[in-house]
């Protein structure tokens, strides 16, 4: 069984997931192996560990600051992550550190160390969205997000690379490098949010903030084996995500379980007054749901309705990603759930709506980087050459691509063809998924047709790099929830490639996606879902 | 590579979702029930002959990007193709289907219409290229006929 396969028995496998009482979190940059070859405990949320050993006295922020800090500079020159290093860190974890010795409150995040996509404006600190229009740009506030995280006693560790403005799904269209696939470094990580996913699979991070427009967040997860949440559209506020697709963009989440996702999203969700898109629905508490194993009843699942998608496992999918995904419904079924198949007729047409809309919504998006107010001005003679000149060298291929796209489909004359007809594939993509989520509680399918491929493989080919999108993008034309969470192992690399389920929820319903997401991964036989050693690891 | 099937569109489906209109298509194209082909993906039958193709130097005017002769050809040729795989959306009967803007749609998130000063403007102006105290600087722009 695909999912029993063991996480490869390296000596560095770093022991982060279980604290034992005895070991500091100072050790997590070093070579101890703590798990003997016969006992896989179910990952533990590193946010909740870390509070603990903080408030307990067993070690301090600083302590752990350093040993990601550390871990990055091992790691950076065969990873390439992160695009910006803060250099606030260790300031920002002593004060922390000072708080807690003063007996003083500290927030639910403190001293979690995240990283931040490099589309999400962090004051003070480059924000370049991976492009080199916006190379030294330092925005003058933060995202609400990142506001949020700050708020919390989160610790912003740096910003990670990506696909420029968001538009690729391996991180190869960054204008300044390509991020390495932890788990086999010919390997790319996935993207959008690519430096993201992989910050967290190589334990540079505990968790991570990325964005999702056609699967930004899913996708990466799937190629790297960690946990991506992407919240409802309006969850979580838009303010200081640089916009690519105003109607698609979500901010999601990673981590290296479920918990540390979902308690992420609940920090970072709610209703703001600097995004008119932002929903005023109430937050439940959904951070504080995930109970220990040992209190799982025998079916914990029982009675949970779930929907295959049949569309997602016919011709062009991988057949170890559509067994990886028929073991996770078994399993589903063994924690209780009553797993049928269901139909999205308009499941196909999503894909080229999709690009559509979001070429489309891109170019109007995208004129505000003029050279004229921040970013890099390529001065001319004359305003129009000055435009053109700064956008023409400052944007990459992929970028200048589908802003032509979109400024074709939405031309006098060819907006009702193209446009137009596009939002009307969007309305009954969403009425077939209405119609499912009224006779299932989640929906799963893969959350790509494939493991992550080779660096360069799809790099000149824009339609086979599409193709990849299929599981992803119906999700955000109709706006709702998703989790992806790594489910097995298929063969490639050193020690096989990791393949995520995706699940989706109604609208405004992560709490039952975190409920059984978490119950999924804390029951999944040999779960652990750790890279092999990276060469020059001591 | 398998990947390549999962662009086209799957016509099979409850026929109520999709209909071919049989005036759209070339008598030569039949509507078939099974994973239409590559080939007829890329085919200029699909296209209604009203939409022309793009023409990529008036829209990267129209965009204001500057694009090199090579660039042309080689951003031309990628658009083109990606466009015509756009034109499958022309095979979906969508006659009484309301056109949806984004997924939910909830409405008054309005603010009031006054105005808040931003604390940071010295960041804000660290980051213009070419400021002249107030003003931001600009070459002139050239009247076309």
């Amino acid at each position: 069984m695909l999912s029993t396969l063991q996480p490869p028995r390296s000596l560095t496998l770093l022991p982060f997931r279980r604290f034992h009482g005895s070991k500091t979190i100072a050790s997590l940059a070093s070579s101890s192996p703590t798990l003997d070859a016969s006992f896989v405990s179910p990952p533990q949320s590193q946010i909740l560990t870390t509070r603990r050993s903080l408030l307990s006295g067993e070690t301090t922020a600083s302590e752990i600051a350093k040993s990601y800090l550390s871990r990055i500079r091992l790691t950076e020159p065969q990873l390439k992550c992160f695009l910006h290093v803060s250099e606030n860190v260790l300031k920002e974890a002593q004060e922390i550190d000072q708080r807690i010795s003063r007996g003083e409150e500290v927030g639910p995040l403190a001293g979690v160390v995240i990283g931040v996509k490099d589309n999400i404006c962090t004051e003070g600190m480059p924000s370049t969205a991976a492009s080199r229009i916006l190379e030294h740009y330092r925005p003058p506030f933060d995202a609400t997000a990142v506001k949020k995280i700050k708020e919390m006693g989160g610790i912003v560790v740096g910003k990670t690379n990506m696909d420029e403005f968001g538009m690729g799904s391996t991180t190869e269209a960054s204008a300044f490098q390509v991020t390495a696939n932890p788990w086999d470094l010919t390997r790319v990580p996935g993207g959008s949010s690519g430096g993201s996913a992989a910050a967290v699979a190589a334990r540079q991070c505990m968790v991570s903030l990325g964005s999702d427009t056609g699967g930004s967040v899913r996708q990466p997860a799937s190629f790297c084996g960690v946990v991506g949440l992407k919240p409802t559209y309006g969850r979580v506020s838009r303010f200081g995500l640089m916009a690519y697709a105003s109607s698609l963009d979500v901010i999601g989440c990673f981590g290296s379980t479920v918990a540390d996702a979902g308690m992420l999203l609940h920090a970072v969700s709610g209703y703001d007054r600097f995004d008119s898109t932002s929903s005023k629905q109430d937050v439940p508490e959904f951070d504080t749901q995930f109970l220990s194993m040992d209190s799982f009843e025998s079916k914990p699942l029982k009675g949970v309705r779930v929907g295959l998608i049949r569309e997602t496992l016919e011709e062009g999918v991988d057949s170890g990603v559509r067994s990886a995904t028929q073991e996770a419904a078994s399993h589903l079924e063994a924690l209780g759930c009553v797993v049928t198949e269901v139909s999205l007729p308009s499941f196909s047409l999503g894909l080229p709506a999709y690009y559509v809309i979001a070429s489309s919504e891109s170019s109007s998006n995208l004129s505000r980087y003029d050279g004229v107010r921040y970013g890099n001005q390529v001065m001319a003679d004359e305003l129009n050459k000055l435009y053109e000149c700064s956008r023409g060298q400052g944007f990459g291929g992929e970028v200048k691509m589908r802003i032509l796209m979109g400024t074709y489909a939405l031309s006098a004359g060819y907006y009702d063809a193209y446009y137009k007809r596009a939002q009307q594939v969007r309305t009954l993509i969403r009425k077939d998924f209405k119609a499912a989520l009224d006779h299932n509680d989640i929906l799963i399918s893969p959350a790509a047709p494939s493991a992550a491929y080779k660096i360069g493989e799809k790099k000149d080919d824009p339609l086979a790099m599409y193709a990849g999108d299929i599981m992803t993008v119906n999700v955000n034309l109709a706006g709702l929830p998703a989790i992806v969470l790594p489910c097995g192992l298929v063969e490639g690399g050193p020690s096989g490639l990791p393949v995520g389920l995706q699940m989706i929820g109604a609208a405004f319903d992560e709490e039952k996606l975190l409920k059984v997401g978490h119950i999924f991964e804390q029951t999944l036989k040999g779960s652990g879902f750790v890279p092999p050693t990276l060469p020059n690891v001591a | 590579m398998a990947t390549r099937a999962l662009l086209a569109v799957v016509t099979a489906s409850p026929p109520r979702m999709i209909q071919i209109k049989a005036s759209t298509f070339s008598s030569s194209l039949k509507f078939q029930r099974h994973i239409t082909t590559i080939g007829r993906c890329f085919s200029s039958d699909t296209n209604p002959s009203v939409l022309q193709p793009p023409d990529v130097s008036r829209l990267a005017e129209t965009a204001r990007i500057s694009l090199t002769p090579s660039e042309i050809e080689e951003c031309g040729a990628k658009i083109r193709q990606v466009i015509d795989w756009f034109g499958q959306l022309q095979q979906v009967d969508v006659s009484s289907v309301e056109p949806a803007i984004r997924a939910e749609m909830e409405g008054g998130n309005l603010r009031e219409d006054a105005p808040e000063t931003f604390e940071n403007r010295e960041s804000i102006r660290a980051s213009i290229p070419s400021f002249d105290e107030v003003y931001l600087k600009v070459p002139k722009v050239l009247n076309k006929e």
